[in-house]
């Protein structure tokens, strides 16, 4: 490493300006959609709970992707990543909040998973077998235990960079990674099993071994078009401009050219393996979503969520153009969304879509309240590590 | 070893890492095109302290990749449903999700061809001798030694100016390299 060559420190400002009121804003439209949703419960109880768990899953995934790039960062001492890190670790710190935003899935049980309905029980041999492991105590201990470890993680690996902000105690840096490691197994197994619960498990009789994967590959390309989006953004401010430069962008860029690819891999994967097998308890669950108009979606995630971003963003170029990377990115968010309402809703509505009111206030509930969330904090402390012991390799990434 | 023949070209030794990227930066401003730097270690942006275009490896593979595609998919479509109609497990003849692995096998087996012997043709292997090894002191580019060499297949290429170019933008030493 050159570093006396054209060496770079930081020369910008390092807090998020004050006087934005974007999370006043976020926080306005959250509220705006609680309220409406809340009307809806009562108008609509059945659809207010399946739009929630589509709404709760979508922001979910991007948190928990965030987690896992954190960890991934300090396991791997990365020192590319620097600079960006504190976006993702903000965003991994709301584990703490989301599972509060859990409890009320609890109550609509009955509703989502069909395992706990009596006559369901009584009349269906292969959900009796099951019942040791889906029964509603069960259930609820494992949530809280995935939500209690992946408070923590994200809880202490954001409390320690900022005490590294302060200190700039090598020793944080040591402690990171001492976390990291077994926090990504831990990660793998309580993500695998919380997407077996939340959702493969509203049909009791399917199962997929590669659920937890599919639901990781998707949740990690989505927060990587997340970060890509809200470094455009701080931008488009001219917040960071000397700090993050194109490296870093062709660094994000190529990450999420490559997880397209693996999210493409695992979710066809998944796809073909039921579909060669034949077999109806399989097939069933790709039945419903194939269902009626329910296939264009299908057909969506396969152009729109592979082939598209993958001739788009194959190039070199493609990689630093910001405002190809910012529609790519925005795309890919929005896919994350409706993969998630295509997984949960076919149950509710077979053989079309249909789009609630509801699927749109509580979308814009838990994103108001969650980005509320983002920029407030984000706005509390330095926008980047600025004493991460890395810090000037990354400043100087070529 | 004889200087009267027409030389390789002449090699440069410089201090450090700094002293070779900006020597580098030097002599592509100079105008030379026929050069190149040798260093323990690969040096960050050393691509563009030299001027070095972007490779057109990337175009080689994806042009690799896509004979793959076809070609996959055509075997399967041949074979498949024009050579060897047969029933399979109930599933139509044209079956295209199940020609995906078979396709993207080949699409990554082809790329690599193309990434292998593109690397391999662009580097201009085989090169069963290289006149740098005329020199004694290039084998120090495996350990601590820092070098450019300008080549005399260089349009501009003067001896007796490249030497003493190379000398003024801080070569600690230089030599002439017999072909």
């Amino acid at each position: 490493m050159i570093m006396d060559h054209h060496h770079n420190t930081l020369s910008d400002r390092l807090t998020f300006p004050e006087d934005n009121r974007i999370a006043t804003g976020f926080f306005a439209a959250g509220i705006l959609g609680v309220v409406l949703s809340l009307i809806g419960m009562f108008i609509n109880t059945e659809q207010f709970f399946y739009s929630y768990l589509t709404s709760f899953t979508f922001i979910a995934s991007l948190v928990l992707g965030a987690l896992f790039f954190v960890m991934v960062q300090h396991v791997t001492r990365s020192s590319w990543s620097v600079v960006l890190r504190r976006i993702p670790e903000t965003i991994s710190y709301q584990l703490i909040w989301l599972g509060l935003l859990f409890i009320p899935i609890l109550f609509g049980m009955e509703f989502l998973y069909e395992w706990t309905r009596p006559e369901r029980i009584a009349t269906d041999e292969l959900t009796r077998h099951k019942l040791p492991y889906l029964n509603t105590p069960f259930f609820i201990i494992r949530n809280v235990i995935y939500f209690a470890v992946w408070a923590a993680l994200g809880y202490w690996l954001y409390k320690n960079s900022i005490a590294m902000d302060r200190s700039g105690d090598r020793e944080i840096d040591r402690r990171q990674r001492i976390i990291s490691a077994p926090g990504l197994l831990i990660f793998a197994y309580t993500v695998a099993f919380a997407s077996f619960d939340w959702m493969m498990s509203m049909d009791s009789h399917w199962f997929s071994t590669m659920f937890g994967v599919y639901f990781f590959s998707m949740s990690f390309q989505a927060i990587l078009a997340v970060v890509v989006v809200l470094v455009l953004y701080l931008f488009r401010k001219g917040l960071l401009t000397n700090t993050i430069n194109k490296a870093h962008m062709h660094d994000l860029g190529a990450l999420l050219f490559g997880f397209t690819v693996f999210y493409a891999y695992i979710a066809f994967s998944q796809f073909l393996l039921i579909y060669y097998a034949n077999i109806p308890e399989e097939t069933l669950w790709y039945y419903y979503r194939f269902e009626g108009s329910w296939v264009f979606l299908a057909y969506l995630f396969l152009i729109g969520r592979f082939v598209i971003p993958f001739v788009l963003l194959i190039g070199k170029k493609a990689k630093t153009n910001y405002r190809l990377l910012m529609g790519v990115s925005v795309w890919i968010i929005i896919l994350q969304f409706l993969e998630m309402f295509w997984i949960v809703m076919p149950i509710l509505h077979q053989g079309s879509i249909s789009i609630h009111w509801l699927d749109i206030t509580l979308l814009l509930a838990f994103f108001g309240i969650s980005a509320g969330l983002f920029f407030r904090q984000f706005a509390k402390h330095s926008m980047i590590p600025k004493n991460d012991p890395l810090l000037a390799e990354s400043l100087n990434k070529h | 070893m004889s200087t009267k023949d027409k030389p390789f070209g002449v090699l440069a030794e410089f201090d450090n890492p700094a002293d070779l990227m900006d020597a580098a930066a030097a002599v592509n401003k100079a105008g030379y095109k026929h050069f190149d730097t040798y260093s323990p270690f690969p040096i960050h942006g050393m691509d563009d302290a030299m001027g070095l275009k972007p490779s057109r490896l990337g175009w080689i593979v994806l042009a690799h990749g896509i004979i793959g595609l076809l070609g996959g998919i055509a075997l399967q479509v041949w074979s498949m449903d024009l050579a060897y109609p047969h029933i399979i497990s109930g599933k139509p003849n044209l079956n295209f999700p199940a020609f995906v692995p078979v396709a993207f096998a080949l699409v990554i087996l082809l790329s690599a061809f193309g990434a292998f012997f593109g690397l391999f043709k662009m580097n201009r292997l085989p090169k069963l001798h290289n006149p740098l090894f005329n020199s004694d002191r290039i084998t120090k580019a495996t350990d601590d030694g820092f070098f450019i060499c300008i080549e005399a297949a260089d349009p501009i290429f003067s001896e007796k100016q490249v030497t003493a170019f190379l000398k003024e933008i801080g070569a600690t030493h230089t030599e002439t390299i017999p072909e």
